[in-house]
C-alpha cells in the first residue's frame, strides 16, 4: 500500500472515530455494537462514557443486565418488569429535569443489551424494534434541542429465539439495518492468532463457544496473550456517511490502565499501525540489499562472469544427436588430468 | 478429614473474597459436576478461622462474617450436610447459629405430596428402619453413615409426630414450591428466597456479607420452558432480583454440548428447552464476574484426574478495577472428598 | 502370593475403616433382605438383579439406595429390557415392592427364571476373570467382588459374625435364565401402574400412586421402580414428551428418592432411536439421573464379531459396547477416582446372565494358549474348577 495513501486514510478514519466515541456533531444517532463473551463490549461502554463525562454529555444506562449505576452514569434505568413503553417514559423523565436547566445538551443513551428484550416472552406482538429505538432518538421536547446518540449493545453469541412471524427480518438484521454505525468487537490476541495462522495459510483458530467443545463457554485465556503486549480490543466499524458512502475500517482501543481518565487526545489507533499486527517490513528490505560478509571472495569478476555464460553443458551437446537411443548418452571428452580406468569405467 | 486441604490454595482466590454485586458461575456437564465446587464456595465463606487455614484464606477473615444461602434444585440437605462434613463443615450447626440457610428446591418444588399426617408410618425418623421398640431416635438403623444423630434428638421427632408445617424439618429453612405459570409463578419463589435472605439479613452488622449460592436454577427453565411462559429473560430478570439481596451470588448451571451448541449450529432446528438454555447461560456469562467451567478431559478419562477447571473472565468483569487472573488446572476428587488441583504436567 | 488368599483374608464391612461409623450403627442387611452396606462409603445398597453391572456402579458393588438409574439403548434391540427385567426379578426374589410403569401385567409374567444365586453361578467364573484381569490393581478388584467374598465363602478373620451372617444373610445378587418363567410367591406382589393419557401431565397419576404406595408401606418396605422404555410413543401419549411434564416427573421422582433414600430406588430406560442424546431434552433427563449407562450393541453379524471382540476363545463374543456416562454417587461428589470410569466395556447377553467385561481386541488366534499358561497366580485349583 502507497504510504500517501495510508496516511490519508490513517487521517480521516481516526477523525472519524474520534467523532463517533466522542458522540461530536451527531455522527452516528444509532450505533450498534456487537460483542461476544470473547470480546465483551464492557471496555467500549467504559470508553464512551469516559469521553462523555469529559465533554459533559449527559449519560443515560438502560440496564437490561446492569446490577448497579456504574462510575459516570447520571441516570441509571433498570428495566425490570417494564413494558418498552414505560422504558421510552423513564429514559425521557430522567433527563426532564437537566433538560429544563440547560436546553441545549447532548446526551448519551446506552443499552446494555438488547437481547433480554428480544427474547422476552412478555412483549407482546405489537412491539416494534424500530419505534422503540427510534423514540429514543426522537426529541422529546419540541422546545429543547436534543442531541441523542443511542448505543446499542447485541450480544451475537445468544442464540436468536424463533420468531414470530417467520415473514417479519429477524431482530438483528432490522438492527444492523437500521444503525448509522456498527462496532464489531474482537478480541486483539485472537485477531493476531488468526493472522498468524491465515499468514501461514491455515485455518484461523476459532475460541471459546465456537469451538463447541462441551463445557466450553469462554476460550479466552491470559496464557494466549503471552507477553501482555497484545491487549485492548480491536474495532471493526462500519459507518454510513450521511451522503450514504460506507466506511470500513480496523481500529485497536488500548486497555484502560494504559491512559489517564482524563486524557484528551486521540487514543484509538487503526489495526494496521499496530506493531504486533503489521510488524514492520522495511528493516527486512534493507537487509537485503547487504551482502553477507564472508572471508571468502563469493562474488565474480567481469570476465569470469563472461566465461561461465559461454561454457557449454554437456546435455546440449547430446541433444543434436538424434539417433535413437543416443539421447541420453553423455559426452565427455577426456582430459589429461582425468586417470582413465577401464575396468571401472566402462560405459 | 481430607488429608488434602478443604481448599487447594489454588482455588482459594477465586471462590473467597467475591466483591460486592458481583455474579459468578459454575459451569458444569454431565461427567464433571459442580457440587465439589460448590463445597469449595461454601467452606470459603463459612469455615472459622483457625490457624492452620489454608494460606490465601486466612486473611479473608479479619472482621467481616459472612453468611450463605445455598438453594438447592437439584440436590437434597441430606447431601449437601453429609458432604460439607466431610470438609468438616457442620452446616446443621451453622444453620442454628444463623449463618446458613439451606432452601429445599427439590423435595416439593414440582409435586408437593399429600398431606399424610394420618398415617403414622410417613414419619421421616422411620426411614429404613426396621419395627423397633427402643426410644425413637433421629438416626435410624440403616442410615447412610455421617448422618450423624442431630442435636435437637428426640424432640424433633416428637413435634413433627403432629406438626403440618413443612418448615419443621431440620437445616431446612424454606422448601419451594412451583404453581400457576409464567411471571406468576417465579414471582412466589423470588418472594420465598428473598425471605429467608431477608431473615437471615435481620441477624447481620454491619460489614457483614452475604452469599447466595444457586444450584442449578437452569432446571427451572428447563422444566417449565416457554410453553408455561418462562423463558431466558424471564429466568435471568428472577436472577437480577435476587442478586439485588446478595453481596455476592454464585450460580451453577449445566453447560453439556446439546444445551449450548444445539442452538447456534443446527440453524433453527433446536427445540426451545436448548435455545432458551444457551439463551440463559451465556446472557448470564456476559453478567458474570468470572466463570468457572468445569469439563472432562478433552483425551478421555483417565484413574487420576476427574476433570477440567478453566476460569475465565466473564462479561461483566470490570476490567479497570480489578485483575482476575484466568487459569486453566487439572482437578482430582479424592475418596475422602479431598482436592487436588494442578497444572498440565503436575501431579 | 495370590490375590485371593488375600480375597479371602479379608471380611466386609469390618475392614472398611473409610467408614468410620459403620460399625456404630447396625447394618442394614441383617435385618432387610438383598440390601447390604456399600464396601465403598456403607450407604446400603441392593442389586440389580445383574453382578456385572452392580460391580460396575463405583465400588459400591449394587445400586445405592435412593438412586436413579437410567439406561440408555441405541436401536431396535432390548438388551436394555433385559437388564431391567433382571433387576424386577431380583426385586421379586428379594421381596421388594416392585412398581412397574406403562406395560401391562404379561410383562411381569416374562420375568426371567431363578437359577440360583449369582455367586454359585458365579464361581468358577470370577475365579477366572480374576486371572484374566491381573492389571487390575488388588484393591479394586476386591471392591468389584465384593459379593463373592462376602456371600459365598465365609471369610475367617471374624468367625463369629462372618459364619452366622454367611449363613443368615441370603444372596444379595440372584442369577437369572431367560427362557425361562419367574415363579415366586411374591410375584403376585408386583404393582403395575398404567399411563393414561391426560390433558395435564399423564405423570401426575404415576407420581400420585408411587408416593401412596411408599408412604403407605411399611417402613422397612423396599420399593423398586422400574420404568421400562419412557417417552415411547406405544406407551406414552405424544405430550408427554414436553419438558414440562417429563422434566418435572423426573425432578419429582428424584425429590420421592431423596425423601426415602434408603427404601426406594429406579431404574429407567430410554429408546435413543427416538430420543438422541445429543438433544436437550435427554441432557436433561440424563443430569437429573443419577447414573447413566448406554448400550450400543453391535450390528447383528454375529459371525464377524466373534473374532473381533472375544478375549479368548472361550468367551462369548460380546454383542455391543457399554459406556458409563455417569455413576450413581461417584459423580455427584464430583467425578474421578474409579478404575471403571472410562475404560470401554463390552457385554453379552446369554441365556443366563448379562455380562459386562472390558472390551479389548483378541491377541492373535492361537495365542490363547500362551496366555493362559503365562497367566500368573499359577493357582492349583484352577484346572479343577475350569476344565
Amino acid at each position: 500500500m502507497a504510504p500517501i495513501n495510508l496516511s490519508h486514510r490513517r487521517t480521516h478514519n481516526l477523525l472519524l472515530i474520534s467523532k463517533l466515541l466522542s458522540l461530536r456533531d451527531t455522527a452516528s444517532p444509532l450505533t450498534l455494537v456487537l460483542d461476544s463473551l470473547e470480546q465483551p463490549a464492557t471496555p467500549l461502554l467504559k470508553e464512551y462514557i469516559r469521553r462523555a463525562k469529559l465533554s459533559k454529555v449527559h449519560v443515560t444506562l438502560i440496564a437490561f443486565e446492569t446490577l448497579k449505576q456504574p462510575d459516570g452514569v447520571d441516570a441509571f434505568v433498570s428495566t425490570r418488569r417494564k413494558s418498552p413503553a414505560d422504558i421510552v417514559k423513564e429514559v425521557s423523565a430522567v433527563y426532564q429535569p437537566v433538560a429544563a436547566s440547560n436546553p441545549s445538551r447532548r446526551r448519551l443513551i446506552l443499552i446494555d443489551s438488547i437481547n433480554p428484550l428480544l427474547n422476552s416472552k412478555r412483549v407482546d406482538t405489537g412491539f416494534h424494534l424500530p419505534s422503540f429505538l427510534g423514540s429514543f432518538i426522537a426529541p422529546t421536547l419540541p422546545s429543547a434541542k436534543v442531541d441523542a446518540s443511542l448505543v446499542v449493545t447485541y450480544h451475537q453469541d445468544i442464540p436468536e429465539l424463533p420468531q414470530q412471524s417467520p415473514y417479519s427480518p429477524t431482530p438483528i438484521s432490522e438492527l444492523t439495518y437500521l444503525a448509522t454505525s456498527i462496532i464489531t468487537l474482537h478480541s486483539f490476541s485472537h485477531v493476531l492468532a488468526q493472522k498468524a495462522a491465515r499468514d501461514r495459510s491455515l485455518a484461523p483458530p476459532v475460541f471459546g463457544l465456537e469451538e463447541e467443545q462441551e463445557g466450553v463457554l469462554l476460550g479466552r485465556l491470559d496464557r494466549l496473550v503471552g507477553t501482555g503486549k497484545a491487549e485492548g480490543i480491536v474495532i471493526e466499524l462500519e459507518h454510513r456517511r450521511k451522503s450514504g458512502r460506507g466506511v470500513l475500517e480496523w481500529y485497536l482501543l488500548p486497555p484502560a490502565s494504559r491512559y489517564s481518565p482524563q486524557h484528551l487526545k486521540e487514543i484509538v489507533t487503526l489495526l494496521d499501525d499496530n506493531v504486533l499486527y503489521n510488524p514492520p517490513m522495511e528493516r527486512d528490505l534493507v537487509a537485503g540489499d547487504e551482502e553477507p560478509t564472508s572471508t571468502f571472495e563469493l562474488g565474480l569478476t567481469d570476465r569470469q562472469r563472461r566465461e561461465r555464460e559461454g561454457v557449454v553443458l554437456p546435455y546440449f551437446d547430446a541433444q543434436h544427436n538424434d539417433g535413437p537411443g543416443e539421447g541420453g548418452r553423455i559426452l565427455y571428452d577426456m582430459g589429461e588430468e582425468d586417470d582413465f580406468d577401464e575396468e571401472e569405467d566402462e560405459i | 478429614m481430607p488429608s488434602q486441604p478443604p481448599l487447594p490454595p489454588l482455588l482459594a482466590p477465586y471462590v473467597s473474597n467475591l466483591p460486592d454485586s458481583s455474579l459468578t458461575l459454575v459451569s458444569s456437564i454431565l461427567g464433571a459436576t459442580s457440587n465439589w465446587l460448590v463445597l469449595r464456595f461454601l467452606h470459603a465463606a463459612l469455615s472459622s478461622p483457625s490457624p492452620n487455614v489454608a494460606f490465601g484464606s486466612d486473611e479473608l477473615q479479619n472482621g467481616t462474617k459472612k453468611k450463605v444461602v445455598l438453594v438447592s434444585f437439584m440436590r437434597s440437605y441430606e447431601f449437601w450436610r453429609t458432604e460439607a462434613k466431610r470438609l468438616g463443615l457442620d452446616l446443621a450447626r451453622l444453620a442454628d447459629k444463623q449463618q446458613f440457610a439451606f432452601i429445599d428446591g427439590l423435595s416439593e418444588l414440582f409435586y408437593a405430596p399429600q398431606p399424610t399426617a394420618t398415617s403414622p408410618s410417613i414419619s421421616p425418623a422411620g426411614l429404613g428402619s426396621s419395627p423397633r421398640t427402643t426410644l425413637p431416635m433421629r438416626s435410624p438403623p440403616g442410615v447412610v453413615p455421617g448422618r450423624s444423630p442431630q442435636p435437637a434428638g428426640p424432640t424433633v421427632t416428637g413435634v413433627r409426630g403432629n406438626a403440618t408445617s413443612k418448615q419443621a424439618e431440620p437445616g431446612i429453612a424454606k422448601k419451594l414450591h412451583f404453581s400457576g405459570r409464567g411471571l406468576a409463578s417465579l414471582d412466589a419463589l423470588e418472594k420465598d428466597i428473598s425471605s429467608v435472605i431477608e431473615q437471615q439479613k435481620s441477624s447481620m452488622e454491619d460489614g457483614d456479607e452475604l452469599l447466595l449460592i444457586i444450584d442449578q436454577p437452569d432446571l427451572l427453565l428447563a422444566a417449565t420452558g416457554p410453553s408455561m411462559g418462562i423463558g431466558a429473560t424471564e429466568m435471568s430478570e428472577w436472577i437480577t432480583a435476587l442478586q439485588q439481596h446478595a453481596h455476592a451470588t454464585v450460580l451453577t448451571l449445566a453447560t453439556d454440548a446439546p444445551l449450548i451448541h444445539n442452538a447456534s449450529t443446527s440453524g433453527g432446528l433446536a427445540t426451545p428447552i436448548e435455545t432458551e438454555h444457551a439463551a440463559l447461560v451465556i446472557g448470564l456469562a456476559h453478567r458474570a464476574r468470572s466463570v468457572m467451567q468445569l469439563r472432562t478431559l478433552d483425551t478421555g478419562a483417565a484413574k487420576d484426574v476427574s476433570g477440567v477447571l478453566r476460569i475465565s473472565r466473564g462479561g461483566g468483569l470490570n476490567v479497570s478495577e480489578e485483575s482476575l487472573e484466568e487459569r486453566e488446572a487439572l482437578y482430582f476428587i479424592q475418596r475422602d472428598g479431598g482436592v487436588k488441583l494442578f497444572g498440565r504436567g503436575e501431579s | 502370593m495370590s490375590f485371593r488368599k488375600r480375597n479371602i483374608g479379608l471380611s466386609p464391612g469390618v475392614d472398611r475403616n473409610a467408614v468410620p461409623n459403620a460399625t456404630s450403627q447396625p447394618a442394614v442387611p441383617e435385618t432387610t433382605p438383598g440390601i447390604r452396606p456399600s464396601p465403598d462409603d456403607g450407604r446400603p445398597t441392593t442389586s440389580t438383579g445383574t453382578r456385572s453391572l452392580d460391580n460396575l456402579l463405583a465400588g459400591h458393588a449394587g445400586l445405592p439406595m435412593g438412586k436413579i438409574l437410567l439406561v440408555e439403548e441405541n436401536g431396535t434391540t432390548d438388551f436394555a429390557g433385559a437388564l431391567l427385567r433382571y433387576y424386577a426379578a431380583e426385586g421379586v426374589i428379594q421381596e421388594q415392592k416392585v412398581h412397574v410403569v406403562g406395560v401391562p401385567e404379561q410383562w411381569g409374567r416374562s420375568l426371567p427364571g431363578l437359577i440360583g444365586s449369582a455367586e454359585s453361578l458365579d464361581e468358577k467364573r470370577s475365579d477366572r476373570r480374576k486371572d484374566d484381569r491381573m492389571k487390575i490393581a488388588w484393591r479394586y478388584e476386591r471392591l468389584g467382588e465384593f459379593g463373592a467374598v462376602a456371600g459365598s465363602r465365609g471369610a475367617p478373620t471374624n468367625p463369629g459374625e462372618q459364619d452366622t451372617a454367611a449363613k443368615e444373610a441370603p444372596a444379595f445378587c440372584h442369577a437369572f435364565d431367560l427362557t425361562k418363567r419367574l415363579t415366586h410367591p411374591s410375584i403376585t406382589n408386583m404393582s403395575f401402574i398404567p399411563v393414561m393419557s391426560s390433558k395435564e401431565s399423564p405423570f401426575l397419576a404415576i407420581l400420585k400412586r408411587l408416593q401412596t404406595a411408599i408412604t403407605s408401606s411399611a417402613a422397612n418396605t423396599i420399593h423398586r421402580i422400574v420404568i421400562p422404555s419412557l417417552l415411547n410413543p406405544t406407551i406414552y401419549p405424544p405430550n408427554a414428551s414436553q419438558p414440562e411434564h417429563v422434566l418435572q416427573f423426573f425432578h419429582a421422582l428424584k425429590a420421592l428418592m431423596s425423601a426415602y433414600n434408603t427404601r426406594v430406588t429406579a431404574m429407567i430406560t430410554v429408546p435413543l432411536s427416538l430420543y438422541p442424546r445429543s438433544s436437550g431434552l435427554v441432557r436433561w433427563i440424563e443430569l437429573l439421573s443419577d447414573g447413566v449407562i448406554e448400550l450400543c450393541p453391535f450390528p447383528h453379524s454375529a459371525d464377524a464379531m466373534a473374532t473381533s471382540g472375544a478375549a479368548t476363545s472361550q468367551e462369548e463374543p460380546p454383542q455391543g459396547m457399554l459406556k458409563t456416562h455417569r455413576l450413581p454417587v461417584l459423580h455427584e461428589r464430583g467425578g474421578g477416582s474409579d478404575q471403571n470410569v472410562g475404560q470401554d466395556w463390552a457385554f453379552v447377553l446369554s441365556r443366563r446372565r448379562f455380562e459386562i467385561k472390558p472390551f479389548s481386541l483378541p491377541p492373535a488366534e492361537g495365542d490363547t494358549e500362551a496366555q493362559e499358561a503365562s497367566a500368573p497366580g499359577g493357582m492349583p485349583k484352577k484346572s479343577d474348577l475350569e476344565f
